[in-house]
């Protein structure tokens, strides 16, 4: 690469960060600075931290079971996700049936539509079942949108390991489920990991379906926000020190798997 | 019978016929080949004797078991990848350790069973590496290890040497032909390379469109081919064919004239390249054809002819050096090296 494009390069990288990073860190201050500092109409760079919202929002409010809620739901709906989702990609991966690309292309249509659209039938859905402000509720609502990336994505993962490996294990005296459990899974462990991740992430994040069908048991940390906007006010420190935690588990997860995520993608995009 | 194939049709969905009322019948320790140009339904034969596919109608016995809708895991028998199928996850030795890891051996037996089968295939050297760092000769040994070292009755292996380079492939050849002396197993071996088949088999099931062609010792079916498509698939050159008419038991087409022993009208004539015998021009029985093309293959000399558009080819040792292209040759065709086709169904007539 010649170095005048070279400089290009790093310097819309430096915007692209600057874009994505600022609000964060602007978040991350916010969760160390009084009411008083927070509120200053000219933007306050140096402060006085305190640690004071963290403690009034999650002890003092009762968040903390939030953050138990939300890592209930995302992992509940990951594993649902997967177990559910992994063996229909490998079907669509390994056999040929009349009819396959429709049926593939219609798990994909099921994230097509506006999740708003969506809502209300799920919640009179859930309702008649006696599911609403219960925790199963949101776990069954995340894995219905997170059950369609699995497919797609692990199609490709599936696709990408030669049938011969499942032909070589039934061959060895494993039986089809056999080779799949016990062969197939673990060579595509880096494909289930990067899903898996993703799937926690957008169940992570989630707010509209959470909102709809929970509101006081089983609250999620994203629907926990809207209950600091009071009516004397919004108490952005408490809600900056929600918003942070919340991010952490994400930033963590995806760190450890970054090479695989972007590789998971990838393969997702070309192969599905 | 060990093994026998019963009236066995194999159809897939997209309604193509890929094996069509095979019957077959071997014994074990046999080292069966089953030979044929793409699409002949060699490799849907083996994969219907391992389990693999089930077959549309007929039955497969073992033993005289019916075997037919057996899962693969309980047929007792191995098999061997073309892409040889490692489990790329394992190292060299899980690989050939799973099959015994599925039988649940204890680890002493395991440990010295794929110690003994990694020396006999000499990858000991390998054995903690994974997959991905062997060479191709190395992981098709690997591959082969893991399909014998649980014993099975029948070691079966698809086109095993095809995804390696030529002198590879002559050196596992000649090692498998080792391994089938020593293991004095049944191996099943399919390929579309007639040498392959010649050099291994005990016996060669040579297939055509789904069909059984001929089913012989690998010299019967170079001395006697079944029809002209198996007098054209096995030696390199191939056997020339040339197409004419016998009249008054004469063979004749274009300058090529020689005495004939079959049926009179239309016949195909089969003579190999190297049974041909160059002779003095003029002299009995031999007849003036055009030298085309020389080709030296040492130690050897291909010679070949053009004769009414269709080319004749001569395998000889002799020193050719003297001969130039477009330079007349006689040639005798020897009456005992003479085979006699069906010019319309290309059946063998003699």
């Amino acid at each position: 690469m010649s170095k005048p494009y070279k400089i290009l390069a790093v310097g819309i990288l430096a915007c692209v960060l600057v874009v994505a990073l600022t609000p964060y860190l602007w978040i991350l201050l916010a969760s160390f600075k009084g009411r008083l500092d927070i509120l200053s109409p000219v933007p306050r760079w140096f402060f006085t931290p305190t640690l004071d919202n963290y403690p009034a929002v999650f002890i003092g409010k009762d968040y903390l079971p939030l953050v138990f809620n939300s890592l209930i739901i995302s992992t509940a709906s990951t594993v649902l996700s997967i177990c559910v989702g992994a063996p229909a990609a490998y079907v669509f991966a390994r056999t040929d049936f009349p009819g396959k690309e429709d049926l593939f292309f219609f798990f994909l249509t099921t994230r097509m539509a506006p999740p708003i659209s969506i809502a209300v039938p799920l919640f009179m859905f859930f309702t008649v079942l006696g599911l609403t402000d219960t925790i199963y509720s949101v776990v069954i609502a995340h894995t219905s949108f997170n059950l369609s990336l699995v497919v797609w994505m692990m199609r490709g993962f599936f696709a990408e390991i030669p049938k011969e490996i499942d032909e070589a294990a039934m061959m060895d005296g494993r039986s089809k489920l056999g080779a799949f459990v016990r062969v197939i899974v673990p060579m595509a462990a880096p494909g289930l990991a990067a899903t898996s991740v993703l799937c926690f992430i957008l169940s992570w994040n989630e707010f509209l379906y959470a909102f709809i069908l929970v509101a006081f048991e089983g609250r999620p940390l994203t629907v926990g926000i809207p209950g600091l906007i009071t009516p004397h006010g919004t108490l952005w420190g408490q809600v900056a020190a929600v918003a942070v935690v919340a991010t952490l588990p994400i930033l963590v997860f995806t760190f450890l798997v970054q090479k695989h995520l972007v590789r998971g993608l990838t393969f997702g995009a070309v192969k599905g | 019978m060990a093994v026998s194939f019963r009236e066995v049709t194999k159809r897939f969905a997209d309604g193509t016929t890929a094996l069509d009322r095979l019957n077959l019948e071997f014994d074990l320790g046999e080292f069966i080949v089953l030979l044929g140009p793409s699409g002949s339904g060699k490799t849907t034969a083996c994969r219907l004797l391992a389990g693999l596919e089930t077959p549309s109608d007929g039955r497969i016995e073992l033993n005289g078991q019916d075997i037919t809708s057996l899962p693969p895991r309980l047929r007792g028998i191995g098999m061997v990848f073309q892409n040889y199928a490692l489990y790329s996850h394992k190292s060299v030795f899980e690989n050939i350790a799973y099959p015994l890891r599925i039988r649940k051996d204890g680890a002493a037996d395991v440990e010295r069973r794929v110690k003994s089968i990694a020396e006999l295939l000499q990858i000991q050297p390998y054995l903690h590496r994974k997959p991905a760092q062997l060479s191709g000769g190395q992981a098709q040994r690997v591959a082969v290890a893991r399909a014998l070292v649980w014993e099975p009755t029948i070691c079966l292996m698809d086109e095993p040497l095809s995804n390696l380079d030529a002198l590879l492939r002559l050196h596992m050849r000649t090692e498998l032909n080792r391994l089938h002396r020593s293991l004095d197993k049944t191996f099943v071996f399919v390929t579309h390379d007639q040498e392959e088949a010649m050099t291994l088999a005990t016996r060669i099931a040579v297939l055509k469109d789904g069909k059984l062609v001929q089913f012989d010792e690998p010299r019967a079916i170079y001395r006697r081919p079944a029809n002209r498509f198996v007098a054209e698939f096995m030696g390199r050159p191939a056997m020339n064919t040339i197409d004419g008419t016998v009249e008054d038991g004469v063979f004749r087409a274009g300058d090529i004239v020689c005495p004939a022993e079959c049926p009179e009208g239309p016949v195909t004539l089969g003579i190999r390249p190297e049974q041909i015998e160059l002779a003095e021009q003029g002299a009995g029985g031999a007849m003036a054809l055009v030298l085309d093309v020389k080709e030296l293959i040492e130690p050897e000399t291909l010679l070949i002819f053009q004769n009414r558009g269709n080319s004749l080819t001569i395998r000889t040792q002799r020193d050719c050096d003297g001969l130039r292209p477009g330079q007349p040759l006689g040639l005798r065709f020897p009456r005992e090296a003479l085979h006699y086709f069906d010019a319309r169904t290309g059946e063998r007539l003699r």
